[in-house]
């Protein structure tokens, strides 16, 4: 018997919101969360604009118990995530009991580089080389996970992973299946992704970088929104979670993995490897196609992508493909690299929770390439059973997972 | 019965095939001589200068072309780590006598452990950024500035479509790639998986670790790298790349390949540490080290070696050894100790070459010595001076991280 993997708890900081009840919100207002960046010195790039987190002030979030000093703000907002989605499951303060049992899998991208970037900056300008290395000490993403880990004193499983766009949707993959092969009994899973220079500068030479805001699937689409959030899940056993009487938001049904062996940063324009992605999700879950009520798409909205990917929609679910709502959330709270995966689950998860589909903001035109229900006319309410979630990414990783909402039997014997 | 013994094979995970680009040589054959010898590859470094650090000493990849072993199509896209990388991927291809086509390929994957990635490109790309503006940054970089680059291009050379994942965890990178490779087969997610660990020497990456004093020498002595001797001053930085090649045995049987060993569990934990310090406490050792002899089914007095983490570091190296001695306490026979450090270096996610210098010492069973050890810090079993030949039926390989983190790998005939 398989066992069930299910999902307890949620805590997210991302452009829209600072928490998941005003997340899920935004995302029923269809709101943008896209916009001027202050961050760092955004001149001489082709764009100006992203989906920054607003107002974040560490402290707000991070009680005074524990010590922030050299925390990079991946840290901060990955630890300020932790928190909530612990407060969320119940788990606050972890007992004692459980703690040997907990793991974490965090997606990660740019890591410290924010502040790393300031001491690297600092190093070439100064001749005596006697900038501070210490910033270094969090420049890598493993030490996001480090350190929610020492300070809760949790002695289960720690891998970050560094598959770009698809990081955070891998972390979740690979949590299930820990729990399942009885490695850990909780999993603080997710990603985190801060803003920082080289990934806006790397994005913007690649031309890949809308000026504007980002247009998922809209005819004159012009490349992404580069964002940052932090998504973090709590996922457990289901006999685990009902036996210390957590309340279940949804299930981690079937996760796909593959890889293009196309190109580095251009998806495969015969789908292919997106196609395998999802259709071995599908597989994992036991599901059909007539099961899935709304697919969270990658949606970068970069002209090549949103074509792809409705290709590759087109060739797994066949004419039900047309029936199925498709959005991109990326239109509010941007494109958020090794966050996404994980801040799209939230997404999906909320979606099964509350019964909606989130939109497509920023729709105009019609892309005659791109011809599926993108929801762009604003939320909708629906009953869901099960949400698919895709995550490509460089180097031609797609992550495909696929959650549901809870019942007792499972979605699969409704 | 029969169809249990099926369903064991097809649960098996069995090492087929390895490959290598480490100091101490390219391909298994100059590694084995060069490892089994007692060689070292550490001297002076000459790729960079050093003359502004206080540490001079490295261990360097120098017997490598690239051009033996990736297309002229591609090389030119892919950086240092790329090249390490798909090459090693490409000899442990080849080792384990596998034929790459439409049919299989979608079934193939590869799971990368770096743990700083590629440091020189990202260093790079930063000091045009900043000493010349956006507008002059090279696209072409872009790609190997993100840490998948190395085994993405690899699956492009090579042309594997199954699971691509790759994964950080900073000394324990490999161990966590390999450890959820043998899972993946065992899922039966692919057939074939390809993984390992790879990091690479870069000036900016030395100079983080010389301004951390981590390098030897540390605080005072002769700059060398000593795993587990009383006078040990610090590691001595190193870079490479080991990649093996796991299948399940059911499928070793059917291709009439013979493995070097089955990957019989692994164990993963963690324990409160300081960022960027190493574990002072036995705990997480101890701990993580029985999961992964639960998980493999053994007891501790069925391990004969231990391939251990220890790269000369003064608390590293003090807190392994005293939690060897304490989990074999009581043993009437304690496990044989080994470690790598002193000829390859420190590479972080030398996990990979090890395992792959783990697999040939279980095929052999030959064990190396610990290069640089003269007076043991402890009275345990480590092998000083020269390789020691012994039945290897059961082995561990430890992964312990600075920031606390453990990964253990049982790996069995």
């Amino acid at each position: 018997m398989k066992k069930r993997i299910v999902i307890t708890g949620m805590g997210t900081l991302n452009a829209l919101a600072n928490n998941v009840p005003d997340f899920a919100r935004a995302l029923q207002q269809g709101s943008c969360g896209i916009g001027m960046i202050n961050l760092f010195d955004t001149t001489g790039f082709r764009s100006q604009t992203g989906g920054q987190i607003k107002n974040f002030i560490a402290r707000d979030y991070i009680p005074r118990d524990f010590s922030i000093k050299r925390m990079s703000r991946a840290d901060m907002l990955s630890f300020a995530a932790t928190l909530e989605a612990l407060r969320d499951a119940g788990l606050y303060p972890p007992p004692q009991e459980l703690k040997e049992e907990i793991g974490l899998a965090i997606g990660g991208g740019a890591g410290g580089l924010l502040e790393a970037e300031e001491f690297y900056e600092d190093l070439l300008k100064k001749s005596d080389r006697n900038a501070k290395f210490s910033t270094l000490s969090s420049l890598f993403c493993a030490s996001s996970a480090d350190r929610i880990a020492s300070v809760f004193g949790f002695a289960g499983p720690k891998s970050t992973f560094m598959t770009a766009c698809s990081a955070g949707a891998t972390a979740i993959g690979y949590a299930r299946d820990l729990i399942a092969n009885g490695q850990a009994s909780i999993m603080l899973a997710g990603g985190v992704e801060p803003m920082c220079r080289l990934t806006y500068a790397a994005f913007n030479a690649l031309k890949s970088v809308d000026p504007e805001t980002c247009r998922p699937f809209d005819k004159n689409r012009a490349g992404l929104s580069l964002g940052e959030a932090a998504a973090i899940m709590v996922m457990e056993e289901m006999e685990t979670a009902l036996s210390r009487g957590a309340k279940i938001y949804g299930e981690v049904l079937g996760y796909g993995i593959t890889c293009d062996s196309f190109h580095m940063t251009a998806p495969d324009e015969q789908a292919w490897g997106a196609v395998r992605s999802m259709q071995a999700a599908l597989k994992d879950s036991g599901l059909s196609i007539d099961e899935i009520d709304y697919i969270n798409a990658h949606g970068t909205a970069t002209p090549v992508n949103d074509v792809t990917e409705t290709k590759a929609i087109r060739e797994v679910f066949g004419r039900r493909a047309y029936l199925i709502p498709v959005s991109s959330t990326k239109s509010m709270h941007a494109h958020t690299l090794g966050a996404s995966g994980s801040l799209e689950g939230i997404v999906s998860v909320l979606a099964l929770r509350h019964g909606f589909i989130p939109p497509t903001i920023n729709y105009q035109d019609s892309d005659p390439m791109c011809d599926l229900d993108y929801v762009t006319t604003g939320a909708r309410k629906a009953n869901l059973r099960a949400v698919l979630s895709n995550s490509f990414a460089f180097g031609g990783n797609n992550t495909t997972l696929i959650f549901g909402r809870y019942t007792e039997r499972g979605a699969s014997h409704e | 019965m029969n169809n249990n013994r099926q369903t064991d094979n097809a649960r098996c995970v069995v090492i087929t095939g390895i490959g290598m680009v480490t100091p101490i040589g390219t391909g298994k054959k100059e590694f084995c001589r060069r490892l089994f010898g007692g060689e070292t590859a550490i001297e002076e470094i000459k790729s960079f200068d050093t003359s502004t650090f206080g540490s001079h000493l490295g261990a360097e990849v120098t017997n490598f072309n690239p051009r033996d072993f990736i297309s002229v199509k591609n090389i030119r896209r892919m950086d240092k780590i790329s090249l390490m990388t798909a090459a090693s991927a490409r000899l442990a291809l080849e080792d384990a006598g596998l034929q790459i086509t439409q049919e299989n390929r979608d079934r193939i994957g590869m799971m990368l452990g770096t743990a700083f990635g590629a440091t020189d490109v990202t260093a790079q790309f930063l000091e045009t950024l900043f000493t010349q503006g956006p507008a002059s940054v090279n696209p072409i970089l872009v790609p190997n500035t993100v840490m998948n680059a190395a085994a993405g291009h690899t699956s492009i050379e090579l042309g594997f479509r199954g699971i691509n994942t790759t994964v950080t965890h900073f000394a324990v990178s490999a161990e966590n790639a390999i450890i959820y490779a043998a899972a993946e087969i065992r899922r039966g997610t692919v057939d074939f998986i390809f993984a390992g660990g790879v990091d690479i020497l870069s000036k900016f990456y030395y100079e983080s670790l010389a301004k951390f004093r981590s390098l030897s020498p540390r605080d005072e002595g002769s700059e060398a790298c000593r795993p587990f001797d009383k006078e040990r001053n610090g590691m001595i930085a190193g870079e490479g790349c080991g990649i093996i090649c796991m299948e399940s045995l059911q499928s070793a049987i059917a291709r009439g390949r013979k493995p070097y060993c089955e990957i019989k569990g692994a164990g993963m934990g963690s324990s409160p540490t300081k960022p960027t310090g190493w574990p002072e406490k036995t705990d997480g050792i101890k701990r993580t080290f029985s999961r992964a002899l639960r998980n493999a089914g053994n007891a501790p007095n069925e391990i004969q070696a231990i391939v251990a983490t220890a790269n000369g570091d003064r608390i590293l190296d003090s807190v392994e050894a005293q939690a060897y001695s304490e989990i074999f306490d009581c043993a009437e026979k304690k496990p044989l100790i080994t470690s790598f450090k002193g000829a390859t270096g420190e590479s972080f996610s030398g996990g990979g070459i090890r395992t792959c210098a783990l697999a040939l010492s279980i095929e052999k069973n030959i064990l190396p010595p610990v290069v640089g050890l003269i007076n043991p810090l402890q009275p345990l079993p480590f092998i000083v001076g020269k390789k020691k030949e012994l039945e290897i039926n059961n082995a561990a390989l430890a992964g312990i991280s600075f920031g606390g983190t453990y990964a253990y790998l049982i790996l069995g005939k």
